[in-house]
This record gives C-alpha cells, structure tokens and sequence, in this order.
C-alpha cells in the first residue's frame, strides 16, 4: 500500500462526508438561531455564580445568511396562511418522527446565562432525563433513567447506580417524573404544543437559515405555558417539561416572541420562546434514529437491601 | 451597529460553520456535547465579535475556542462522572451514523485509535480540517517549527498504524470497532 492510498483513505473518512453532515450543520444553526435577548449588559444579573454550560438558549442573533423569504403582517394575508399551514405540517411531520425515538434538550436561560435546563432522551416507553441546571456548587449532570419499566439513578453519596423499581413509586403529580416528562415529550413534539402555537402566533415572518425556516411571530404566554396551580397566592404557570413561567410568561396574555425552526426535511427543530430577558428554548434532534437506552450494569437494588434491613439479613 | 454585528456572524456561521461542526464531531465527547461545543463557540464569537479577526484568520480564531470549548466540556465531565457512567450513557446515546460500516473507513478509525491524543489532533487538523502547519500552531498553542515536527511524526505513526492493520490477517469486525471507539477521540 502507497503513502497515497493511506491518506487518501483517511481523507475519505472525513465526517464531513457523511451523509448526515449537512443536517448536523442544520442543526446547529437551529441552536444558535433563538429569538433576541436584551444585551446582557443592560439587565441586572440575578445569579452570577451559575456557571453558563451550552450556548443553546443564550445565543443572540441569527445565523447563517438570514434571506426574508415573506414577511406577513397581521391579518389574514396568504403569506401568514403558507406560515400557518407550513407550521401545521411541520408538526404532523414531527410527530411522526419522534413517535418512536427521538433526543430535546430543553434550556431556560435569564439575562445570557443558563437558568434550567435538562437533557432528555427517549426511545418507545424507555428514558433518560439529565438535569443540566447547575447547583449551588456549579455542578451538572443529574441523571434518572427508566429502562424496562424500572428506574435507575445515581446514589449522591457514592456515585453507584441505583435500582429504584418502578418509577410510578417516585413524586407523582409534580410534573417531573419520568412518566410525566415522557407525557410532556409526547405531547410537545406530537403537535399539540406546536399545533397550539400555529393557531395562535400573529405576525408570522419567515426567513432562511441555511438550509432550514424560521417562522417567528408572538404569541400569548397562555397558549405554552399551562396553569399548573396555585403558589404564594399566585397563579403558577409551566412550560412544557416542567419548568416555570418567570415574569410576563405567567400572564396568560402577554405576547412571547415565537420562533419556530424547520429543517430542510420539514421536522421541527426548535421551539424558541423569549420575552424580557428570558429565552426557554426545546431543540429536537435524532427524532426516529435515538439509539435504544441500555440499563445501567450492576445498579444495586434499593428494594432488596430495603427487604434485607427489614428482614434482618 | 447592531445589524452590522449581526451581519458579521451570519458571515462567519455561513463561512466556517461546517468547520466547526465538523471539528466539534470528532474531538468532543458524543454527538450531542459536539452541538452543544459548537453553539458554544458561536455565542463566544457574538459576544467577542470584535476580537474575532477577519478573513482566514477568524477561522483559526473559531478552531481554537472550539479547543478550550471541548477542553471545558472535558473537565466538567470528568468532574461529574464516573467512567462506567460514561460507558453506559455515551453507548446508549451514540448515533449509529458515527458508526464506520465501510471496512476501509473501520481500518481508518482504528488507525486512528492507535496513536496518541496529541497525534490525532495535529493529524486530522491537518488531513480533514486542511490547516497548514502554521495555522494548526496557532490553533494548539504551539511553534510553527513543533506543529511541523507533530504533524511528521503524526502521519507516520498513521502510516504504520494502517499498513500493519492492512496486513493483519484477521482484521476487526466493524462491531468489535465501533464498541472501541466508545474510547475513541476522547
């Protein structure tokens, strides 16, 4: 074998030339395009400790040779008509690809900085739910994990895997089990969220990010962000996956700019919500091609050292 | 102003940012900590849009955050978790299009496992990402003259690593590779 043949073969190997490149480039893009952010030197920082983790929800600005393609006013012109309907179709798209498998990373951020944020993957019934938000100590990386219809997470003090048995046992109601996450999941890239936004953003404009549409628009904080109860005396508000409406987000009636990314292949990539300085943001990806979860090896089971201290043994 | 500044970025993302992604997929730790570090750059490069130079310089400026990005995302990892973790999440979590069915491609990535981080880096900053020597110094930190000398040493070692595989009566099945390369590039 020749010098040659041995680059040339590792120059083929390229991940540029992978079929999938182009789409990962996409798919960037799609993370960086999010709607406008006051700069982050105008607005009070409020949490300064936190250390900021992924660009995602923070980034300013578009990318990628933005070109309006339409802009529709308000009203009932056919530019928002093809908005609505391209939104519409997109959503019935993506529900059929996320129906099987699929990966969001959800992300609030406040003033540039990461607020809350979560990782989650899911694959038929199973899941995994990282929490990205930092603690107090700047640490990430939280992780449950169901597979097989038992819960697996890790034991703070050593670091092990934890069989947790079911999860149906853990913090029901709360709006973040894992079963409740999954819900949200299903129901957030199942259209319903998305066929809610279509119905109600008003003065969509679209325009081009490579090879991807951004429809933007505003819509009313109520459409997105449901009423879960009752707090302080105040009516609480949440986001799909759980995470609460700060500020104007929890009157039901103030308008959120709205940007909605769709990929060349006409799956919804983003949902970008912002208003203040606040941004929450759900960015799909491998919908329909999320390899199968596997259970952790060797988790310890929780039920049976329960049953052995009980028992004596 | 702020439309100029705009305008800036959207150049750069459209020029370089394929180069980015490309780089972030082969050095960051799994597909999702490569979006994750090539976002990552891009909000660095809109907030020091200034410091960012122009031309083809603006792409080695973006190569070498991208290398403290991942190198970030690298020790935060290794902070928060256990290698079994790793093993278990990156193996469930990996896209099977990472994965080589081509044999050729198989041997490629193999080769490449066999030599070292400092290697590989130079190598296929070179082979895949077509820097010259100079840039590939000011991408990694180092002279002009050293990054010549790693990227010579580099193929070679490739070379040999390959040629060997290439004679290799029984080589690795495209399995056996792609449960390795769970090590791979990290």
């Amino acid at each position: 074998m020749s010098t040659p043949d041995t680059f040339d073969a590792l120059r083929s190997a390229n991940p540029r030339l992978r079929p999938g490149f182009a789409s990962s480039v996409e798919a960037v893009a799609a993370r960086i395009v999010t709607a406008e952010v006051a700069p982050a030197a105008a607005v009070r920082r409020r949490r300064p400790r936190f250390v900021r983790l992924a660009a995602v929800a923070a980034v300013v600005g578009v990318a990628a040779g933005v070109a309006a393609l339409t802009v529709g006013p308000r009203g009932g012109t056919p530019g928002v008509e093809d908005a609505t309907a391209a939104v519409r179709k997109a959503a019935t798209a993506t529900a059929a690809a996320a129906d099987r498998s699929g990966t969001a990373v959800v992300r609030i951020s406040h003033d540039g900085e990461l607020w809350a944020g979560s990782t989650i993957r899911w694959n038929g019934d199973d899941i995994s739910v990282r929490n990205d938000s930092p603690d107090r100590a700047g640490k990430v990386g939280g992780l449950t994990l169901v597979v097989g219809g038992t819960l697996y997470a890790r034991d703070p003090r050593t670091g092990e895997w934890l069989d947790q048995g079911s999860p149906a046992n853990i913090d029901p109601d709360s709006g973040t089990t894992p079963t409740e996450t999954l819900a949200a999941v299903r129901e957030d890239v199942g259209g319903v969220t998305l066929s809610r936004l279509a119905r109600g953003v008003t003065g969509f404009s679209t325009s081009r990010v490579g090879g991807s549409t951004v429809y933007r628009g505003n819509v009313a904080a109520g459409l997105v962000a449901r009423e879960t109860g009752f707090k302080d005396g105040q009516e609480l508000r949440v986001f799909p996956f759980g995470y609460v409406a700060h500020d104007e987000a929890a009157d039901p009636a103030a308008l959120l700019d709205a940007a909605l990314t769709v990929g060349a292949d006409g799956v919804v990539r983003q949902i970008a919500l912002s208003w203040g300085t606040w941004t929450y943001t759900v960015t799909y990806s491998g919908l329909g091609t999320t390899p199968a979860l596997v259970a952790p090896r060797n988790a310890r089971s929780l039920l049976k050292e329960r049953l052995r201290a009980v028992s004596g043994g | 102003m702020r439309q100029d500044r705009r305008q800036r970025f959207d150049a750069l993302f459209q020029a370089y940012g394929p180069d980015i992604v490309a780089y972030c997929g082969w050095r960051a730790g799994s597909p999702s900590d490569a979006q994750d570090a090539a976002a990552d750059v891009f909000l660095t490069a809109w907030r020091r849009l200034d410091e960012v130079p122009e031309g083809d310089a603006g792409r080695i400026w973006l190569y070498a955050t991208a290398r403290r990005v991942i190198a970030n995302q690298r020790r935060s990892r290794r902070r928060r978790e256990a290698l079994h973790e790793r093993l278990a999440l990156e193996e469930a979590s990996r896209p099977r299009e990472h994965e080589a069915s081509d044999p050729q491609e198989a041997l490629v990535h193999e080769a490449l496992r066999r030599l070292g981080p400092a290697d590989r880096e130079v190598l296929l900053l070179a082979e895949w990402e077509g820097l010259t020597p100079s840039q590939i110094a000011a991408v990694v930190g180092c002279g002009r003259v050293a990054a010549r000398g790693r990227l010579h040493r580099a193929r070679r070692r490739f070379r040999a690593a390959y040629e060997e595989l290439l004679e290799r009566p029984e080589r690795p099945t495209t399995i056996q590779l792609a449960h390795r390369r769970i090590h791979e590039h990290a």
